[in-house]
């Protein structure tokens, strides 16, 4: 029988592996982006889990902190924050990823205040420069420094390189993984839909490092064993642009007729996995990963790699097109969308923009139009 | 057989077609009801009586629009992106793009010289720039929708409307019908007001000419009139058949060709 454990992981926020490692006396601390490095938490044997604002009714709570043309993302996190759904979280750190995320720390603190129990005992803003050279390094690397000290003073443990070594070590052992499943997609025709794959790289964000490990080489031994491919007419998308930890968006293009096979979206397999150095140096080494590694265009200036990143990973895939999406007023990725269709478009590579709200889809009769226009586009260009 | 069947279910209007050797054969178009299915009935069932001819007679139906998913009579369902650019295609040969604002959003199509579908954008934000938004407005000036483009041709001062958000514009065309300003002035300032909206769209996509309009607004000449003064360039008219069938007469052409090629296959 297959598992159900990164569905289950993709599509809830109260896990009972997370659950159960509380139960056995861990910490485990809430966390907003992917310029934190998790393995200082695995190495004082605390859980990361990545803050997700998934299954939200309603967002009273985040409209009243937010103001109307703000990104439903942060609003989303906010509202699951106060209507209890991270009551399980020993600590919260707020990452600058955007305007809207920094104010996270100043909405979510305000709500500490005015509702009682919302807002964990050790509440952390993390700052990352917007610039991955020169003097930001040192300023990240002080950055990540500063906060294993402070990790270290809050929960009274000590976190020593060799920690920080394993850490790195087990991380990098399952970005290989994330990587080598990333490979089978790029196989023609492919034995495993963008569905599976992104909810196993969703739960990558939320699972015990150990346990996600383990179903993964599963996951990566059972698709390799499998005879029938998903498809060998349906056409192969790419999916880029704002955070997405929507598991529907991609069933849903994939119920239009096509099979996604490779992702950039946050939550998803962003970049090339490449592996953090061992030797040396831990925390350096970890702010050169952290820093330079990503594709995030938070980071100034670094457009054109960004481009030829995407560009790279839609050839290694052999997507036939790519869908950009970006949640409504999310500046970073809407103005990045529109250069990217520029230059893709010059490329010969068609792409979709579609705007949304995070969360659920609440558009879908509309997104579904033109996800069937798009493959028809497509179509007509074989 | 060589009959075949277009069904556009709209969110405001079901448009059905019937074409045979590409001739358009008959035509209806009703308002839609709340279910995507019944609609489409009612509209095959009118336009088979209108023709003369039996469901048997159809040899490929093709259904598009916001309901093609619910269709039970369809032999296949299409976008009604693609199905708008086959029929203005058709319909005005030198068609390189086509603007069509239905019932409740608004598309602008982009063609290559043979009419395949190379580029499209769509209205993401709101109800303003869709057809409800023209509906809401005349709701509100006690005026039938249909009216609003004729009688905005004859005025002299339009207003402006502050706000293109469909519930502020409201708020802005009672103030005006209170200052008791002339309903065509009124009428003017909302048509623009639709206009603008979708021009912001069109100029995203930097049109080729020629470039037609379909969907139900396409009726309205007051809006027609002002898009085209926006953006600077000449829309065509569709003369053959009324534009809010475009996107059924599109779902026909497909239909012809699934129904020649699943001839061939048999063959």
């Amino acid at each position: 029988m297959k598992s159900t454990l990164f569905n289950d992981a993709a599509q809830t926020i109260d896990l009972s592996s997370v659950r159960e490692f509380k139960e056995n006396g861990g910490k485990v601390v809430g966390h907003t982006c992917s310029f934190l490095p998790v393995e200082i938490f695995y190495a004082a044997g605390m859980l990361p889990v990545r803050l997700r604002g998934i299954n939200t009714e309603s967002l009273n709570i985040g409209d009243a902190y937010y103001g109307p043309f703000v990104c439903t993302f942060p609003k989303a996190l906010l509202q699951q924050a106060g209507t209890g759904a991270y009551d399980f979280i020993d600590g919260a750190i707020i990452t600058s990823g955007c305007d809207s995320m920094r104010r996270l720390d100043e909405c979510w603190r305000k709500m500490g205040q005015d509702i009682s129990g919302t807002l964990p005992s050790w509440f952390y803003y993390f700052d990352v420069p917007n610039k991955p050279d020169g003097v930001a390094f040192e300023w990240y690397e002080s950055r990540v420094r500063k906060l294993i000290r402070d990790v270290e003073k809050k929960f009274k443990i000590s976190i020593s390189d060799e920690d920080l070594r394993k850490a790195i070590r087990d991380q990098n052992v399952i970005r290989k993984a994330v990587w080598d499943l990333g490979l089978l997609r790029c196989e023609v025709p492919t034995f495993i839909t963008g569905t599976e794959a992104f909810e196993a790289l969703i739960a990558r964000t939320v699972l015990p490092r150990d346990l996600y490990a383990e179903e993964l080489t599963r996951l990566i031994d059972d698709v390799k064993a499998r005879k029938d491919p998903v498809s060998n007419t349906k056409k192969r998308l790419f999916l880029a642009g704002s955070i997405c930890d929507d598991l529907e968006l991609v069933r849903q293009i994939e119920e239009a007729g096509a099979v996604v096979v490779g992702e950039t979206v946050c939550y998803g397999q962003r970049n090339t996995c490449a592996q953090v150095e061992v030797e040396g140096d831990p925390v350096s080494a970890l702010a050169d990963h952290y820093l330079s590694g990503s594709i995030c265009p938070r980071m100034f200036g670094y457009y054109p790699l960004r481009l030829n990143t995407l560009v790279d990973r839609i050839k290694q895939t052999r997507a036939q097109g790519v869908i950009m999406q970006n949640i409504r007023f999310c500046d970073l990725h809407g103005s990045e969308n529109g250069l990217l269709e520029r230059d893709l478009e010059k490329l010969g590579i068609p792409s979709l923009r579609i705007e949304k709200e995070y969360g659920a889809l609440s558009e879908k009769g509309r997104l579904r139009m033109r996800f069937d226009a798009f493959l028809e586009q497509l179509d007509t260009q074989d | 057989m060589s009959v075949v069947a277009g069904c556009d279910v709209g969110s405001l209007a079901t448009k059905a077609v019937i074409m045979d050797k590409r001739r358009i054969v008959a035509s209806v178009i009703i308002r839609s009801g709340p279910r995507p299915a019944e609609s489409a009935q009612k509209a095959m069932d009118q336009v088979l009586s209108e023709s003369g001819l039996l469901s048997g007679d159809i040899s490929y139906c093709v259904g598009t629009g916001y309901g093609r998913e619910k269709i039970p009579f369809v032999n296949e369902s299409l976008s009604e992106i693609s199905c708008h650019g086959k029929g203005a295609m058709f319909l005005v040969p030198s068609t390189r793009s086509v603007i069509d604002i239905g019932g409740q959003d608004c598309k602008v199509i982009k063609l290559d010289a043979k009419g395949n579908l190379v580029k499209f954008i769509t209205n993401d934000k709101c109800a303003s720039g869709t057809g409800r938004f023209l509906d809401v407005m005349a709701k509100v000036m006690n005026i039938p929708v249909s009216e609003l483009g004729d009688l905005s041709l004859t005025s002299r001062e339009p207003i402006t409307l502050a706000s293109m958000c469909t519930v502020w514009a409201q708020a802005d065309v009672i103030k005006n019908i209170n200052a008791r300003r002339p309903a065509q002035d009124i009428c003017a300032g909302i048509n623009t007001a639709m206009a603008n909206r979708v021009s912001m769209l069109a100029n995203a996509m930097s049109l080729e000419n020629d470039i037609c309009m379909t969907g139900g607004v396409a009726k309205n000449k007051g809006v027609v009139h002002a898009l085209a003064r926006l953006m600077g360039k000449r829309i065509k008219d569709i003369r053959q058949v009324d534009p809010q069938l475009v996107g059924a007469v599109g779902a026909a052409l497909f239909a012809h060709e699934k129904a020649g090629k699943t001839k061939e296959a048999r063959s």
